[in-house]
């Protein structure tokens, strides 16, 4: 599908009340646009869920469901198993989380789910912390990054830690479809999306690359750039895994990390040695990444 | 006791000018809570901060439906929000505002003072930022606190989350703002839709496959009924749009988060619903022909 193909209708409408700028709910009109109305959504707690479902408004002309924060590929295998019982198998049942539902807090059902190949999409719309509690870090939180949680002072300097990884731990699961992608490549995000809704009856993963200027401490206007420069700069790989194949579909630039750094507040405190580790880091991960598209070649 | 009820928006501050006035209340000797109402909106979006004063103890616990103080930082706020809400005839507006309070319309004739905190705001910190310089406004037209205690309050609050320096600055621009105040009573002459006041119950949502909104009483309810929302009202800058340079590449209308642009028949090309546009810029931002252009 090219982007002029996508449909003017949306099915997840204005008058949300996403912070100005941001990535998820851009993340979300596009994707809905895709799965179209033959969709069921899933939401545990995050942002998406507050700005686009507060009773009694909704933002989603389709069902909608949430329970809780820990459960969201659970209960999307749950709404799918019904659906089959009740025949219909071309509805798309499809859970958006954040990353913080998604590295820690749902990991163990988004374990449970892909291992058992529920037939369920599952986005994680990626702002790498928890924004909707205010910007504490999760495990998907940058190297460097400023959080509530991980302060900048005399001791600590942003995150400590590195980015967990987790389209490569679904790969582990042997998933039959894991992407990663971002708002910057358009025509990329599209094939994926596309990808996902018509790939029916297994386990589907996305994780979509979701800017947050609040959190980011980063201009409202700057989502679409930065979301080009993240890939740009290796710090995030565009790849499919698809039936056990891996396929990388971009070859980063390796701008330094620092072009795409200084644009965002929460890396302004960043020495040189800690640029320099950011900089190895993204350099290890391309390398790292061919590595496995070699080996599942 | 006198209760407070300052009306902001998500990012200007409103909550920390609430926590600086109980703290200069509490300086002199008084009892003070300071809280915020906790909605689920975002960055820009309308916010509410409630601060209550009393020689003795505080037992309420609910926001504040009827304060004697009206305070508000953001003049474009009136335009949509009923701010004089439940606001006690004998009570005050205290606006951040150029004009004089005759002027000014607040739906209600109230006691008002005005104060250009922005024009303060810019002049002392270099920078938009009015919790500061609209408590300085808060003492001068209220006399319930000095501004040596303002402050005070302002350092206590602000230092530990902005660093004392920038703090320091904060004070200065209340005490700047507390002399360039006007009194006077506002008029009376708009009026305010009704708010809703009750959520549908449960038996009136539409149920299970529906993907369109109902109407109820108290406004749509169900799948797609956001669109009541006129987020429009956020926005501080806003696209100028050039159909002449416009290449119809559809590039911001594939990254508008809020789904404020909309294809249109050719010849035209794409147009803007502003009742939605945040202001956020993206659009500005992805245009490869300068076909759009962000002004105030
Ligand atoms: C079990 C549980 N713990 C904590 C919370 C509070 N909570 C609600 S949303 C949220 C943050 C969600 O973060 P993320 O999944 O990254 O999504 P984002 O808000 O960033 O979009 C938290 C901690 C909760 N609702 N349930």
């Amino acid at each position: 599908m090219k982007m002029k193909d996508l449909p003017e209708e949306d099915w997840f409408v204005n008058g949300h009340t996403a912070c100005p700028g941001c990535g998820g709910a851009t993340v979300v009109k596009i994707a809905m646009k895709v799965f179209g109305p033959d969709t069921i959504t899933y939401f545990p707690a995050n942002c998406l869920l507050v700005f686009g479902g507060t009773y009694p408004l909704n933002s989603f002309k389709v069902p909608y469901l949430h329970v809780l924060f820990e459960n969201s590929a659970i209960c999307a295998a749950g709404i799918s198993r019904a659906l089959k019982r009740l025949g219909k198998t071309d509805t798309s049942v499809v859970a958006f989380a954040g990353d913080g539902g998604t590295a820690d807090i749902g990991i163990q059902a988004l374990s449970g789910a892909a291992e058992r190949n529920e037939d369920i999409i599952y986005v994680c719309y990626d702002n790498e912390a928890y924004m909707n509690t205010g910007i504490q870090r999760s495990g998907a939180t940058p190297f460097g990054a400023w959080t509530t949680t991980t302060p900048v002072g005399s001791v600590e300097a942003g995150k400590g830690e590195y980015k967990k990884d987790i389209p490569r731990i679904m790969m582990a699961h042997d998933a039959p479809y894991v992407a990663t992608a971002t708002l910057g490549f358009i025509p990329d995000l599209l094939k994926k999306l596309e990808k996902a809704k018509n790939k029916k009856g297994c386990f589907r993963y996305l994780q979509i690359y979701a800017p947050c200027p609040p959190g980011w401490r980063m201009d409202a206007s700057l989502g679409a750039k930065i979301s080009k420069m993240v890939v740009d700069t290796g710090l995030w790989t565009l790849y499919e895994f698809e039936d056990g194949k891996m396929t990388i579909n971009k070859k980063p630039k390796m701008t330094p990390v620092e072009e795409y750094t200084k644009l965002q507040g929460r890396f302004r405190h960043l020495t040189k040695e800690n640029l320099a580790a950011l900089q190895k880091y993204a350099e290890d991960k391309w390398r790292k990444d061919q590595a496995l598209a070699e080996a599942y070649s | 006791m006198y209760e407070v009820r300052f009306h902001g928006r998500g990012g200007q501050g409103a909550v920390m000018a609430a926590q600086a006035l109980a703290d200069a209340a509490f300086v002199e000797g008084n009892y003070a809570v300071a809280f915020p109402w906790f909605g689920a909106e975002r960055r820009g979006a309308p916010v509410l901060a409630f601060t209550r004063v009393d020689e003795n103890k505080i037992n309420i616990k609910t926001r504040v439906y009827n304060p004697d103080y009206i305070v508000v930082l953001d003049e474009k706020l009136m335009d949509f929000v009923n701010v004089a809400e439940g606001l006690s005839p004998d009570g005050m507006a205290i606006l951040n505002s150029p004009l004089d309070p005759e002027e000014v319309d607040l739906g209600m004739s109230v006691k008002t003072a005005t104060v250009d905190a922005t024009t303060v705001a810019l002049e002392v910190l270099g920078a938009p930022i009015t919790n500061s310089a609209i408590l300085g406004a808060f003492a001068s037209a209220t006399g319930l606190v000095s501004i040596d205690s303002v402050k005070q309050g302002i350092l206590d609050i602000f230092g530990p989350r902005i660093g004392d320096k920038l703090a320091e600055k904060n004070a200065r621009a209340a005490a700047a703002a507390h002399d360039r105040i006007k009194i006077g009573k506002c008029k009376a002459e708009r009026t305010y839709p009704e708010a809703k006041k009750w959520l549908p119950t449960y038996q009136e949502m539409p149920l299970s496959l529906a993907t369109k909104p109902t109407k109820t009483d108290s406004g749509l309810v169900g799948p797609g009924s956001s669109v009541e929302n006129k987020t429009g009202s956020w926005r501080t800058f806003t696209p100028k749009y050039d159909e002449e340079a416009c290449t119809n590449c559809l590039m911001c209308w594939f990254y508008c988060p809020d789904a404020a642009i909309k294809r249109l028949e050719p010849p035209k090309k794409v147009g803007f619903d502003m009742d939605y546009c945040k202001g956020c810029g993206i659009c500005e931002e992805v245009c490869p022909a300068d076909a759009i252009e962000m002004v105030r």
